[in-house]
């Protein structure tokens, strides 16, 4: 219930308003405390995620979920970048796209993402795979704890 | 005359005795041939007989046959044989009769045969009657019954009889006649025979008669001759032919000279001429001529008369000769001149006579007393004008003053300081010529004190023979003294009477110290002892033995210092008897020379022997004159059955012709000619077996002359080896030209020494403008430099590391075009070394194959990538929208079901619905285009685990359905793992989708089609409608209604794609209610 106090941050790097919404609707049905914080390209993720200008007060994301397909700084970056950080690295990273090619779900893997999910077609589906995620990643996964940055 | 009438009268006798002797053979033949002509009608007759006889029996069967015939018949005409031969044999009967009247057995032989004639008759008549009357029947009883064989067989008995006896009457009389004519032969002969055995008799008593007498008159011719011949001969004597009156008929030379006449003079004339005139008028020689002929001899003492008139005696014999009848013929006369009182004078002017010098006799005041008839002829007086003269006439000096006694000493002694020598003097002819002579005196006693005989020799030849000796001596002595060789001149004793100048430089002596010595001083050993002559044998034959041989002996010079010399000796013939003339020869450089050459000839001959060739050597006889071991081994012969022998033996052609001098060339020129060059010949071995040589040739000089050296060299294995090569040129050459590639081969110095006609195309070039030429004006660059030879690698290593390469480079053709051509070297060793055949092959146009294959390819990849890349957006960025218009609709619908009124529910259902469809419709449209993007290579699989995988994702499906799925046994196949599986899970997913109302039940099966598998699958479903069996392969072809069936049709579509990138084809067979069976293949797995 320790957790249950403090909301549960989530990184969302998404560039499609819709999906976005989608996702939204989702974690609003699951019912956990879970704040959703939204960077529409990369360049965005890596400055939240960095604490960089506007985002110099963003907290840290205890989840990241990654669409590979973004406008100016593709997911793949974002992610090796993630990856590569030795403070960010340690937040798990889903990729949640549309494309179920094998090349894409082999580059995440590499790059070390911490897990590859495909963004079902239907809400109903959509709907239980965020719920999924919920049930996993947010319930029983342990995260690490994370640094509040003063 | 005797003797012609013995042999007329011989004649006469056996003329007349032949005459008779034929006439008796003539009687006795006439006789014989008149008994034997009798005979002659005899055989006539029997054959006549013979010939009745044989009648009789042929008339008698043809009354047998016609009667028979008859019988069967009953026709008239068919009696008309019977008629004839009846009438025929009654008429011959008779006949037969007369023509043996006088032989009574005969008679009675007939007498039998006409009782069975006439039976058979009276038979036969009645037979006929029986015919004629009673019928067939009747009548053939009567013949069957009758006996009728019998007496037929009893007529040709009598027949046989009759002939037999004829026959033996016919011998009988021919034999006779044989014999008469035998007799008649027989005496034709003997009168024949002994006719000219008379004649031959009598003519050979004649001929003998006749040479008898032609030997006698031979012998009588040839006694006459001989005595005619002694009595010309007789000089001293004359002996005269006197007819019976004395005629003289002939007389000889002796009695021509006696009486001073010549035969013309007194021929005919009576011999009392030469009687003194008292005794032809006393009538002495008629009385002796009588008494001569009375006793047939006479002997007398008489006087006659020279034709100068003076007397003579003369002691006669006269001998009477008759002829055969005893006439006298005439009188052969001997008779004797008596002037010289004594016998010795007698005998001594004959030898005078006969001698063959002239010879004079002079007395005490040189007159000449006495000449023979050649001091006649030599001085060409007549014998009167010299007798009484001075010698000095003919013999101007030197003769009378020798012999004349003078004061000083008397005749005698004058005489005997002359006598045996023979005195060299002048001789004056009549003709007042003068010519040499040489006197030889001797002395004669005679009443009128001593006479000197002298002989006189004319010397004219001689002494021209003396001066040409004279000149040739002089002669002799310039050679002698030019030669290069010592001379000397040795006496029989061994004395050296001549020298030349060589000889006195050799020997070391002046001239005057050798001449006189003994030749022992010079040539101690050796020389005399051979020469001289001993008792053992003459000079002439030590000589002989020694001519021409060249001796080898030791000789002293007058220091003391011996050296070997060599000397020839020839003879000389001179007055003081043979002389031998000795060259001699310092041979001491010689010797050296022979031992040097001994060396030589011994080190020439070890390596003769250990020449691994044959050698012969042969000299210019063609003759062998050396040969080593390997010669014998090769020609199979013993040396010294080669030694001496013609080379001819051993190399019968080619060899000899070559070498001997001829009068084209001389033996050295012919030689020079062979020398080095290696001839190619034939060998011919003892065993007659022959064998190809090779001739080496050079020349050896030698004291014979020179030699030829030959090296002879087997090549039988060469010949085969070359024959061999020669062979597989022909083939290679032939592979060569045969080759569809260029072919060209390459010596060490990269010069193309063969090509091919391949090669000639594709450089564009003539086969020798080729050949020969570097192989860089066709390959510029990469061809020579690897293989040549050079001085990091041997050609071998430089060819090893191109064997096998297929090596690309440009080839240059004649026109100066470049083209690529790709190279495959191999070696061939050659009679030149390693050659490289390089095969060439243009491959312009496989590159521009090459390229435009490469071209295709890349186009195909790029095209294939863009479809990649098409597929990756359509998935990508059709879905996004799609996916937003799904969902939210979805959402709406979850959200605000039942808040809405049901038109509302119904259009987001039917949004949700399109939205829905699209993404599957793109889905399959993208799992369609991977089909042939993301598709792997064909690999084996077990087609089972693949319907197993497929069986496991319908799982759901087959579960709600219930649907029963079997299989046989699936076969491994090449194919993509995942597409495979697509396959069968597409095809069993439909069987399931579209099933009938019950279980659905699905069967796969795979059947074995060799290469291929032949894979089935089988439902029980709906069927589908023949019309559509293609269209429903196609594209989004739907067969049902969206209601009825979900699906977007592209699973047929996507299962053709698969099965046709498989290499195979899909069908289906179908009964609409029944069920459909999808058929495809699959090729089978590789790995059995």
């Amino acid at each position: 219930m320790e957790d249950d106090e403090m909301p549960i941050e989530v990184l969302l790097v998404e560039d499609s308003p819709g999906d976005v919404r989608l996702t939204q609707e989702a974690f609003r049905d699951s019912g956990k405390p879970v704040r959703l914080h939204l960077a529409a390209d990369g360049i965005e993720a890596m400055a939240f995620l960095r604490r960089e200008g506007i985002y110099a007060n963003a907290p840290r994301p205890d989840l990241i979920l990654l669409d590979l397909n973004l406008p100016k700084m593709d997911g793949r970056e974002v992610l090796a970048l993630i990856k590569k950080d030795q403070d960010l690295k340690i937040i798990p990273t889903i990729i949640l796209t549309t494309s179920d090619d094998e090349a894409d779900v082999m580059i995440s893997y590499q790059l070390q993402a911490n897990c590859y999910l495909r963004k079902p077609a239907h809400w109903d589906a959509f709907d239980s795979l965020v719920r999924s995620i919920n049930a996993f990643w947010l319930t029983r996964a342990k995260l690490p704890q994370q640094m509040q940055n003063v | 005359m005797k003797a012609g009438t013995v042999s007329s009268r011989t004649i006469q006798l056996a003329v007349g005795s032949a005459i008779a002797v034929l006439l008796f053979a003539a009687a006795f033949s006439y006789r014989s041939i008149a008994a034997s002509s009798e005979s002659n009608p005899w055989v006539q007759h029997t054959w006549e007989v013979m010939d009745d006889l044989r009648d009789t029996t042929i008339g008698m069967a043809t009354i047998s046959s016609s009667i028979r015939r008859f019988v069967i018949t009953g026709e008239e005409s068919d009696l008309e044989p019977y008629h004839a031969a009846r009438s025929e044999v009654e008429r011959l009967t008779p006949v037969l009769r007369n023509a043996t009247l006088d032989n009574p057995e005969q008679q009675r032989r007939l007498s039998i045969l006409e009782k069975l004639a006439a039976d058979r008759i009276e038979r036969a008549e009645l037979i006929i009657a029986l015919r004629r009357n009673q019928g067939i029947e009747a009548a053939m009883k009567s013949v069957r019954e009758g006996p009728t064989v019998r007496v037929t067989a009893e007529y040709q008995a009598v027949v046989l009889e009759l002939r037999n006896e004829e026959e033996r009457l016919l011998t009988l009389r021919n034999a006779v006649a044989a014999a008469n004519v035998r007799h008649t032969e027989i005496i034709l002969l003997v009168g024949t025979l002994l006719g000219l055995f008379i004649t031959g008799a009598a003519g050979w008593s004649v001929y003998r008669d006749n040479f008898r007498r032609w030997l006698a008159e031979q012998a009588l011719q040839e006694s006459e001759r001989r005595y005619r011949m002694l009595v010309n001969g007789v000089k001293d004597y004359a002996i005269v032919m006197l007819g019976p009156l004395g005629e003289i008929r002939s007389w000889n030379p002796g009695a021509e000279r006696m009486s001073g006449c010549r035969f013309e003079e007194v021929a005919d004339q009576n011999f009392s001429r030469f009687f003194p005139p008292e005794d032809i008028a006393s009538g002495k020689p008629r009385e002796m001529l009588g008494i001569a002929a009375a006793n047939g001899e006479y002997e007398e003492q008489g006087t006659r008369l020279r034709n100068d008139g003076t007397r003579y005696q003369v002691h006669a014999s006269y001998a009477a000769s008759r002829d055969q009848a005893g006439n006298l013929r005439g009188f052969s006369v001997i008779s004797r001149d008596l002037t010289e009182s004594s016998e010795s004078g007698a005998k001594y002017r004959g030898l005078m006579e006969a001698a063959p010098d002239a010879m004079v006799v002079v007395n005490q005041s040189g007159e000449i007393v006495l000449l023979n008839v050649q001091a006649e002829k030599q001085f060409g007086y007549r014998r009167d004008e010299l007798l009484g003269q001075k010698v000095t006439n003919i013999i101007p000096e030197g003769f009378a003053e020798r012999l004349i006694a003078d004061d000083l000493r008397s005749a005698e002694d004058a005489l005997a300081q002359q006598i045996g020598t023979g005195i060299e003097l002048n001789a004056l002819r009549k003709d007042g010529s003068e010519f040499p002579i040489e006197i030889m005196l001797s002395p004669l006693q005679s009443p009128e004190g001593t006479l000197v005989t002298a002989a006189i020799r004319d010397i004219s030849v001689r002494k021209a023979a003396e001066k040409v000796l004279a000149q040739m001596e002089g002669k002799y002595r310039g050679l002698m003294e030019a030669a290069p060789d010592a001379m000397v001149v040795v006496n029989q004793g061994g004395e050296i009477v001549l020298l030349n100048v060589q000889a006195e430089k050799q020997f070391g002596y002046r001239r005057d110290e050798l001449l006189g010595q003994r030749v022992t001083n010079i040539i101690p050993q050796g020389f005399a002892e051979r020469l001289v002559a001993d008792d053992l044998r003459s000079a002439e034959d030590a000589l002989a033995q020694e001519i021409g041989t060249g001796i080898e002996l030791n000789a002293l010079r007058k220091d003391g210092s011996e050296f070997p010399i060599e000397i020839m000796l020839s003879p000389l013939e001179s007055a003081e008897g043979m002389l031998i003339t000795a060259a001699i020869r310092d041979i001491s450089v010689r010797r050296n020379a022979a031992k040097v050459l001994a060396q030589m000839e011994g080190k020439y001959r070890g390596l003769l022997e250990a020449a691994p060739d044959a050698m012969v050597v042969v000299n210019q006889g063609g003759e062998i004159v050396l040969l080593n071991f390997q010669a014998e081994k090769q020609f199979g012969y013993r040396r010294d059955e080669l030694l001496g022998q013609k080379v001819t033996n051993i190399i019968p052609e080619g060899f000899a012709e070559r070498l001997v001098a001829d009068d084209l060339r001389s033996a050295e020129d012919a030689l020079a000619q062979e020398i080095g060059t290696g001839i190619e010949l034939t060998g011919l071995r003892k065993d007659g077996s022959e064998f190809p040589i090779e001739l080496m040739l050079s020349p050896l000089e030698s004291t014979e002359g020179t030699l030829i050296t030959a090296a002879i060299r087997d090549i039988a294995v060469r010949r085969n080896a070359e024959k061999h090569l020669a062979q597989m040129e022909g083939k290679y050459r032939g592979l060569l030209e045969a080759a569809p590639d260029a072919m060209v081969v390459v010596n060490q110095r990269g010069e193309i020494v063969l090509l091919n006609l391949q090669a000639e195309k594709q450089f564009g070039y003539r086969r020798n403008e080729l050949l020969g030429q570097r192989v860089t004006n066709i390959i510029p660059q990469g061809f020579a430099e690897r293989l040549i030879a050079d001085g990091l690698r041997s050609a071998e290593d430089a060819l090893a590391q191109q064997i096998g390469t297929g090596i690309e480079l440009s080839g240059r053709r004649k026109d100066r075009t470049e083209f690529p051509i790709e190279l495959m070297l191999s070696p061939l060793g050659g009679a030149e070394g390693i050659l490289v055949t390089a095969a060439i092959r243009d491959i312009s146009v496989r590159n521009a194959a090459e390229a435009h294959l490469l071209h295709k390819v890349e186009e195909l990849n790029r095209s294939n990538e863009e479809l990649g890349q098409f597929a990756y957006i359509a998935s990508h960025d059709l879905q996004e929208p799609l996916r937003m218009v799904a969902s939210y609709t979805q959402l709406l619908s979850r959200r605000y079901a039942g808040k809405l009124d049901s038109d509302a529910d119904d259009f987001i259902a039917y949004a949700v619905d399109g939205a829905t469809r699209m993404q599957r419709l793109i889905q399959d449209l993208l799992a369609y285009s991977r089909i042939g993007t993301k598709g792997k290579d064909l690999l084996n699989t077990s087609s089972e685990d693949a319907l197993r995988h497929a069986l496991s994702n319908l799982r759901g499906a087959i579960e709600e359905s219930g649907a029963l799925v079997t299989h046989d046994p699936l076969p491994e196949v090449l194919a993509d793992e995942m597409q495979l599986i697509q396959l069968f899970q597409n095809l069993v997913g439909n069987a399931i989708k579209y099933q009938n109302p019950g279980i659905p039940k699905i069967h796969v099966a795979a059947l074995n089609g060799g290469k291929q598998y032949r894979f089935s699958v089988q439902d029980n479903g709906l069927g589908i409608d023949p019309q559509y069996f293609e269209r429903i392969f196609g594209m989004f072809q739907r067969l049902h209604k969206r209601e009825e069936f979900a699906g977007t049709g592209i699973g047929l579509a996507i299962c053709k794609k698969i099965v046709e990138r498989h290499g195979g084809q899909i069908s289906v067979e179908s009964q609409p209610g029944v069920g459909s069976t999808f058929r495809f293949a699959l090729t089978g797995s590789n790995r059995k």
